[in-house]
């Protein structure tokens, strides 16, 4: 359960998030639509507790702890998971490394066993396969050189290894031909889950085809400005943000 | 309280060294005496030592705070050891390959090294070459035959206990190393501890396709004063192919200067220094190509945590008739704290048209964008800036052929890491 009240957030002194007050139940999905520049990449970078989103007022509620203050591996290991508009290159590391680091950190975070290594290996490979990515893939450094395509489908796998309690998709459908996001998409859907949320954000309808979602948020300029269910998403591909967002306020 | 090393003293010692020594070795110390008594202990006045002041270095107090590990031992390879400066028999196992100390070999009336020590790529103004000429007394002298590889490594394991100058003029070692035709080698030299005050100067020649390997590991306590030199001789498609890896010292330094000699001869230098706290660590280069197609290749990659000071000088010099050179130095640092330093000054000297030679130098601090992305996965902030830092280090160990060298330098590395890793800035 994710809960978010009246959150106020300043990025290099700027407040970004003007009031932004969300609830998501657990096993719900939830789409976040927005405007270029409403602020929705810096809710999610909020979320995961990026160095230089201040909170100024109100809080972030995660399975009754208020999780402001905890730095984003603590959050990582209490399950919040966020997917990147945009994942990180990093040269030198092993796709494979940093799975088995990352894995076996959250363990060591909340106190369970590490996997050993032929329980890893076995979790990787079945979990690459479902999502087309080969052992090859694997061993390279973590997204150096990859297609756009090929970084979202590793943060899926990334998704499916360490199992998050929230799972938050900055636009995950950015950069996607339609067979790309059908995979990523079905990816996401797997994971669905009575004790696992979701909060999509998309621009566009199109992957809300593909992962249906139960309530549809439309934030501008920093704000939940309305709420309700997938019609919205319709009206929105319909009118455009400006009518329909004018017509709420 | 042990004295500070004065010139006057040094120049005493050479006279008396001198008066003792055989013929031959009188006139090579009393040539490298009068040129050192010329120049002095350099300082910062000297253009090549501006960044770099040993004079300074020897006056100041240092402090031991950091504790000394055992100095690494290497499976299969024969051992000069050296302790505090002196070559220890006991736990030597040279001779095995034919090496000879240098003491023995500087007692002899008629030396076949005498035409070749302190001849190798001769350096004749270098006032540190000069003095550690002027008292050599310890090292060791290999020649490997042509045609012949050396199956094993050797391993000259320089081993310092104590932060005190031993003898109030230092300890002066030296080192050479002669592949004749076709002969192969790897040399692993370990520095460890603390030296008062010591030079090490290394020659290598290498005739006509020889290859050697030379892996230079340091891995001083912070109270270590030591200046090095590789001089180096590479002949017709030879090969030198070098590894340095280095975390400072109160000064640390080591000059690679070696030269082209031979068409088709090449020098492949890859070099790792990671430094913290007040550290110095100073890598210079000159790779002169004195031959046509000659080729070389230098990546220097450095972190630098604390109030350390990194120094990487790199000159390239080109002789007139040395076409078709192909000549490359990068210099990449990564700053882990707002009072770290690094200064590079590249140099390129070219008297000939037909050539390519590139340099390039970046300095940053580690990427806050990947340090979110590994820790919004999960991993510890001071682990994920140990991943970042390997990485940023990782093309260079790789370039270390050898597993069981390449397993001693990660070592030092992964050590490193877990003391320094975790305290750098935040910065964002
Ligand atoms: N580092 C920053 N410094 C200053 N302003 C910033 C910074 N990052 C974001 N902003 C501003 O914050 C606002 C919200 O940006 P954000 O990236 O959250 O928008 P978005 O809704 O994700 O947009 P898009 O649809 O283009 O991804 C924008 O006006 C942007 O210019
Ligand atoms: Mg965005």
């Amino acid at each position: 359960m994710l809960e978010i009240k009246d959150l106020h957030v300043n990025v290099h002194g700027k407040e970004i998030l003007k009031g932004l007050s969300l609830k998501v139940p657990p096993g719900e999905v939830h789409a976040i639509m927005g405007p270029n520049g409403a602020g929705k990449s810096t809710t999610s970078y909020t979320l995961a507790g990026r160095a230089g989103y201040e909170v100024t007022s109100g809080e972030i509620g995660f399975h009754g702890e208020d999780v402001t203050a905890l730095s984003p591996e603590e959050r990582a290991a209490r399950g919040i998971f966020l997917a990147f508009q945009y994942p990180m290159e990093i040269p030198g590391v092993t796709s494979m490394n940093f799975l088995k680091t990352a894995m076996n950190s959250q363990a060591k975070l909340r106190g369970e066993p590490e996997l050993d290594a032929a329980q890893f290996l076995r979790r990787v490979r079945a979990a690459a396969k479902e999502l087309n990515i080969s052992e090859e893939m694997l061993k390279r450094p973590l997204n150096v050189g990859f297609s756009g395509g090929e970084k979202k489908r590793n943060e899926t796998l990334q998704m499916a290894l360490l199992k998050p309690r929230l799972a938050i998709l900055d636009e995950m459908d950015s950069g996607l031909d339609i067979d790309a996001m059908k995979l990523v998409a079905e990816g996401v859907n797997k994971l669905r889950a009575p004790d696992r949320s979701f909060l999509v954000i998309t621009h566009y309808q199109r992957l809300l085809d593909y992962i249906t979602p139960d309530v549809i948020h439309i934030l501008s300029d920093g704000k939940i400005v309305l709420s309700g269910d997938k019609s919205l998403a319709l009206q929105l591909e319909e009118k455009g943000y400006d009518a329909v967002i004018n017509k709420a306020a | 309280m042990a004295k500070m090393v004065s010139l006057d003293n040094l120049l005493a010692n050479a006279a008396v060294r001198r008066a003792e020594a055989t013929p031959w070795l009188g006139a090579l110390i009393g040539e490298a005496t009068e040129k050192f008594a010329h120049v002095g202990l350099p300082n910062r006045r000297n253009e090549a030592w501006r960044y770099s002041d040993l004079s300074k270095a020897l006056h100041e107090a240092t402090r031991s705070e950091s504790e000394q590990g055992a100095a690494p031992t290497l499976a299969g390879a024969c051992v000069a050891a050296f302790e505090n400066g002196v070559l220890d028999e006991s736990q030597s196992t040279y001779g095995a390959m034919g090496a000879r100390s240098l003491r023995q070999v500087l007692a002899e009336n008629a030396s076949p090294f005498a035409s070749i020590i302190g001849r190798v790529n001769g350096q004749p103004d270098h006032p540190i070459i000069n003095l550690n000429t002027a008292l050599m007394e310890e090292g060791l002298v290999l020649r490997v035959p042509a045609d012949v590889t050396l199956a094993t490594p050797l391993h000259l394991r320089f081993n310092w206990r104590g932060g005190e100058p031993r003898s109030e003029d230092g300890r002066h070692l030296r080192i050479l190393v002669v592949l004749e035709d076709g002969a192969r080698a790897t040399l692993f030299e370990s520095h460890d501890g603390a030296p008062g005050f010591a030079t090490v100067v290394t020659e290598v020649r290498l005739a006509a396709a020889a290859k050697l390997t030379h892996i230079r590991l340091e891995n001083f306590t912070d109270a270590a004063r030591q200046t090095a030199a590789t001089l180096g001789e590479i002949g017709e498609k030879a090969l030198y192919r070098g590894f340095y890896f280095s975390q400072g010292g109160h000064f640390a330094r080591h000059e690679a200067l070696l030269k082209l000699a031979g068409e088709e001869a090449h020098v492949g230098v890859d070099a790792a220094y990671m430094v913290a706290d007040r550290r110095h660590c100073d890598n210079t280069t000159i790779i002169e190509h004195a031959s046509p197609n000659t080729t070389s290749n230098q990546v220097f990659r450095g972190v630098l945590a604390g109030s350390a000071r990194g120094v990487y000088q790199g000159c390239v010099k080109v002789a007139k008739g040395a076409q078709k050179t192909d000549a490359r130095q990068l210099s990449r640092a990564m700053l882990l704290s707002h009072k770290a330093e690094i200064i590079t000054k590249p140099e390129l000297e070219i008297f000939a048209d037909d050539v390519k030679c590139s340099h390039g130098a970046t300095a940053g601090e580690l990427d806050a964008s990947a340090l979110f992305f590994l820790r919004a996965r999960g991993i510890p902030e001071a682990e994920a800036r140990a991943m970042l830092v390997e990485a940023f280090l990782v093309e260079a160990m790789d370039a270390v052929e050898s597993e069981a060298m390449r397993g001693l330098v990660a070592n030092c590395a992964r050590l490193w890491m877990r003391r320094h890793a975790g305290e750098a800035s935040h910065v964002e």
